[in-house]
């Protein structure tokens, strides 16, 4: 019997045992209704939900095949990325690696394999890091001391921090390593060959440090090896500091061409290296000017016995494409730690050593000294000075009288050059003529001696000449014949009554040039005279090779003449030279009568000097022509 | 303690063991709503039991030994040794009071020896888990919460609550026991079956329910039960409870029923929070498991006493007799085995169980749940 039934069966049995099968009727009525009430609700819940959940189903389903979509669209693009990176990768230059954080390799490209002569096929996923490196070791492509580049690099990689390093190869590569460390551990690594650009460093390096023509040190290095070898001389020590300037270099460049000028350079530099020891450094510091450092050593000694062998062997003739070139050098030396430890202070010194040597006479060397700083910065001030003088008008011509024996009358004037400087004085021109040469400034001043000079002579009568001194230096200029045409012609005087005078020193420097504008200058109608003969060389064959209108003997025959009977032979055969080669032969410095008388009976056809008259202001020259001509009256 | 059964017919009047009136100190009746509202039956219970506090409520039927009635009033009388109790009672005006008003049952009751707590509360005007929340803010989540929301059969119109008086709506009382002399063992078990797909509270005010799924849920629930079982809503809803569970918390779900709709507004009210984002999906039962469940609760609450003499509280929900139908006896005996010959149970159906969820031990507000509050004594 079913439970329930007994139940309601129970129920309905009356306590007399009757059952009531009304009641027993309406319980089992109410089961069967109930039943179906559930079973209705069980049916149309499942089919509800059967349909919700079809439905949910639909919407996973249609979710899925986007996803499904989606993804395949991803993993396509990966692909695509993917195949983007390893392009990238294979054609980096660079070679790269990246390895986990077990020191496998993760990544690695052609180039790195390559890089370090490693086979691709061993640089598996996976590789320990050490294998490769001792791949690297046994191959060679790695530094110096393989064990210790590995244990080098392993414990680089235990300390996790970026790191850029170059590494020479045993080859002579230079290898760039630039290593990062990954955040989630592990390192990406990018090997990048540089050898080319670490040679153009040091090619660039090299050039910034030597001179292009020489190859020698240029200055920059020769004050770093100062420096350098300064810093011993601190603790204990010396060195020399020898500052050379060729002599005669600019002819050579000027005559021969700056081709042969600078195979002329490289040679005076071979030859300076032969003569220095090794730990010795040769310079070039531009133009015609080197420098040795000398370290150690005994100093001064050895500084002036290398000095001494340098002025001999650059005297010696150099053969360059054909040229016997002979040149010598001056050298100014300083010694540290006597002449000082700074490198300025012992170039500067070395410098002002080679002026003086330059003073003395080239092919000579000097010493610095003290105080030749205050003789430069004197010449230095007098320079300056200079320049002003000629805006300033400070400097003035004088004029001093020649006079003609036969006629006993004023011939003309020597124009002599005087600087009236504001706080000096008179300044002489023994002081200032040479410096101007040095500097140049003889060129400015030497046209406007020859404009002033002719500019006054055309204030005096027509007969009275003007004597002009010209520097070797104004010959050396080219526009030296145009200068004298513009002054002449400027003036308005006739070309006759301009005398320019010339010492032997013109004629010692490139003889054919000097004498090519010798004689364009006697073609313009001047006369050109040999001043202050006796005094240099007085070789005859530079009388023979100018025709000279005049020979003025120098002052110093006649001051000896009283007791000398050299100088009255001297004046003797030079006045008798003139006679026959048909110059004027004009004796300076005549101061006394007897002088006077002496000159007269030897045969010189004019005088100059004290008795008569000292050099006078332009201004004074209308006076002097007339006294002259009242004692000439007189005297008649 | 001393457990006597008592129970009452208009054929019968009040039958039971007379001898247990004298020392009783606490009598708990059940009855439906029709035959509570005559005052005659507290006045009679008063006479008959002078010194005990007398506490009851109107239900969906009562549970008496095997068998559900619907004619009788069923009453336990109980006489506690050493433990002492205490009984307070609290109008609610209203559901949004429902915290406030457990919160000063709570007050009330608490006391250091607090050891338990049975209450009864209107089933129609009081969210059961605002009400629960109130008490527990209180005395904390550690004493033993247990009782249920009284109920009106399946008309939802009225339910009552006496407490030493006659029984009324908008009313809360409950009975605090003390001492460390009482055992109250506890139990709670549905036995429904979630089914169909998991949706989403998408709208909701409190245990106001208006959309499931962006869909009015009113809608979804006519469309299961069908034209004619959708006549008899709100009582014809218990037959697909909700489970609910925060999603975060998806192991920890509870079930939900029914107390009204509004067919106008199409919402539904349950009798308990229905938390906005919170997942629901539908159940329904099946006899042998809701059977299953009830045993289960009997099991959970009899391991927590003694042995010896006890008594057994049976509160089962409304829904789950709508759905067994005359089988809703094979739940009782369910319960009985369980717990033995040697326990007096009594019970009613409610609107909704109150008991310590089987696997949070957190005090909650239940439906569809066959929960079992077990009295014993320790000697």
């Amino acid at each position: 019997m079913h439970r329930l039934f007994a139940k309601q069966l129970a129920k309905a049995t009356k306590p007399s045992g009757e059952v009531d099968l009304d009641l027993l009727g309406e319980f089992v009525d109410a089961a069967f209704e109930q039943a179906d009430n559930d079973r209705r609700r069980t049916d149309r819940s499942i089919s509800l939900m059967i349909e919700e959940l079809d439905q949910l189903n639909r919407g996973l389903e249609s979710t899925i095949t986007e996803r499904t979509r989606d993804l395949r669209e991803r993993e396509a693009e990966l692909r695509l990325q993917n195949l983007r990176f390893n392009a990238a990768l294979e054609n980096m230059p660079q070679g790269l690696c990246m390895f986990d954080r077990d020191q496998r390799l993760v990544v690695s490209n052609v180039q790195y394999a390559t890089l370090y002569g490693l086979d691709p096929e061993r640089l598996k996923i996976g590789t320990p890091f050490r294998d490769i490196l001792e791949w690297r070791v046994s191959n060679g492509s790695c530094p110096e001391n393989g064990e210790a580049y590995i244990e080098g690099r392993l414990a680089e990689v235990d300390r996790g921090t970026s790191y850029f390093t170059v590494d020479e190869m045993q080859d002579g590569k230079y290898i760039e390593v630039i290593f990062q460390p990954l955040a989630e551990g592990g390192w990406v690594a990018i090997h990048d060959d540089v050898t080319q650009q670490k040679r153009s460093e040091e090619r660039i390096s090299h050039m910034a440090h030597h001179d292009a023509l020489t190859d020698l040190p240029n200055r920059v290095m020769l004050r770093e090896q100062l420096d350098r070898h300064l810093s011993t001389v601190k603790r204990d020590g010396s060195l020399a500091v020898l500052c050379l300037d060729l002599d005669y270099f600019k002819q050579v460049n000027d005559t021969l061409g700056h081709p042969v000028g600078d195979r002329l350079l490289c040679a005076v530099g071979k030859r300076l290296r032969e003569c220095v020891r090794d730990t010795d450094i040769v310079a070039r510091l531009g133009g015609d000017e080197f420098a040795i450092i000398q370290p150690g050593l005994e100093q001064p000694m050895a500084a002036s016995a290398l000095a001494q062998r340098l002025v001999e062997e650059l005297a010696r003739p150099f053969m360059t494409e054909g040229h016997e070139i002979v040149i010598g050098t001056s050298i100014g030396i300083s010694v540290a730690p006597s002449d000082g430890i700074d490198p300025d202070v012992l170039l500067k010194s070395a410098d002002m050593a080679l002026y003086r040597a330059k003073d003395n006479g080239r092919s000579a060397f000097s010493f610095f000294e003290a105080g030749m700083d205050a003789d430069m910065h004197e010449r230095r001030t007098v320079e300056i000075d200079m320049r002003k003088a000629i805006a300033a008008g400070e400097f003035e011509l004088y004029y001093q009288p020649l006079i003609n024996l036969e006629q006993n009358s004023i011939s003309g004037f020597e124009a002599l050059l005087r600087w009236n400087h504001p706080t000096r004085g008179i300044v002489s021109p023994g002081t200032f003529i040479s410096l101007a040469e040095e500097t140049g400034l003889i060129i400015p001043l030497g046209e406007w001696v020859l404009r002033q000079a002719c500019a006054e002579a055309a204030k005096w009568p027509d007969d009275i000449k003007v004597a002009i001194n010209l520097s070797p230096v104004q010959f050396r200029s080219k526009n030296l014949v145009g200068a004298v045409m513009s002054a002449v012609a400027n003036a308005g005087i006739l070309s006759s009554r301009v005398e320019l005078e010339i010492t032997e020193a013109i004629l010692l420097q490139n003889n054919d040039a000097t004498l090519a504008t010798l004689h364009q200058l006697r073609s313009l109608g001047v006369g050109i005279s040999m001043d202050d003969f006796g005094t240099g060389y007085s070789s005859l064959s530079y009388l023979r090779s100018f025709p000279f209108d005049k020979i003025k003997i120098d002052q110093s025959f006649v001051r000896g003449l009283d007791k000398n009977s050299d100088a009255i032979a001297i004046i003797h055969a030079v006045s008798g030279l003139g006679i026959g080669l048909g110059m004027t032969t004009t004796v300076e410095g005549v101061e006394t009568k007897e002088q006077l008388d002496l000159v007269r009976a030897e045969g010189c056809t004019e005088v100059q000097g004290y008795l008569f008259s000292k050099p006078q202001p332009a201004a004074e020259v209308p006076r002097l022509l007339a006294s002259f001509g009242k004692k000439k009256k007189a005297a008649a | 303690m001393r457990a006597t059964e008592f129970s009452w017919s208009a054929s019968d009047m009040w039958l039971g063991d007379r001898s247990a009136s004298e020392g009783a100190n606490l009598v708990l009746y059940f009855g439906a709503r029709r035959a509570f509202t005559d005052k005659a039956r507290f006045d009679e219970l008063r006479s008959i039991f002078p010194q005990a506090h007398i506490l009851g409520c109107s239900t969906g039927g009562q549970i008496h030994n095997d068998d559900v009635v619907d004619n009788e009033i069923t009453a336990l009388a109980l006489q506690f040794g050493a433990t002492r109790l205490k009984l307070v009672c609290e109008t609610v005006t209203g559901v949004d009071a429902s915290y406030d008003c457990g919160a000063a049952i709570g007050t009330a009751l608490k006391a250091d020896d607090l050891a338990g707590i049975f209450v009864l509360s209107d089933g129609l005007n009081v969210n059961g888990s605002k009400l629960v929340a109130g008490i527990t803010s209180i005395v904390g989540r550690d004493i033993p919460l247990t009782g249920g929301l009284a109920g009106d059969g399946a008309e939802f119109n009225e339910t009552l609550v006496g407490a030493d008086d006659s029984p009324c709506s908008h009313r809360v009382a409950a009975v605090g026991f003390y001492g460390d002399a009482i055992r109250i063992g506890h139990g709670s078990a549905g036995g429904w079956d979630v089914f169909g797909p998991r949706r989403r509270i998408t709208k909701s005010a409190g245990n106001l329910l208006l959309e499931l799924d962006g869909e009015p849920a009113l809608d979804l629930y006519e469309r299961y039960l069908g034209e004619d079982d959708a006549k008899g809503l709100p009582g014809t809803a218990l037959l697909f409870p909700l489970q609910i569970c925060n999603p975060d918390q998806p192991d920890n779900t509870i079930v939900r029923t029914v107390l009204a709709v509004d067919r106008e507004k199409r919402t539904m009210t349950f009798a308990g929070d229905m938390p906005e984002g919170w997942t629901a999906q539908l159940m329904r039962g099946n006899f042998e498991k809701l059977c299953a469940g009830a045993a289960d609760a009997a099991r959970q609450a009899h391991s927590g006493i003694g042995q010896g003499e006890s008594a057994a509280i049976l509160v089962s929900c409304i829904g789950r007799r709508l759905l067994m139908g005359q089988r809703i006896t094979d739940e009782i005996e369910a319960v009985a085995a369980e717990l033995g010959n040697k326990t007096v149970r009594l019970g009613f159906y409610s609107y909704g169980e109150i008991s310590p969820h089987a696997a949070s031990g957190i005090c909650e507000l239940h439906n569809q749940t066959m929960t079992v509050t077990a009295l014993h004594e320790a000697a």
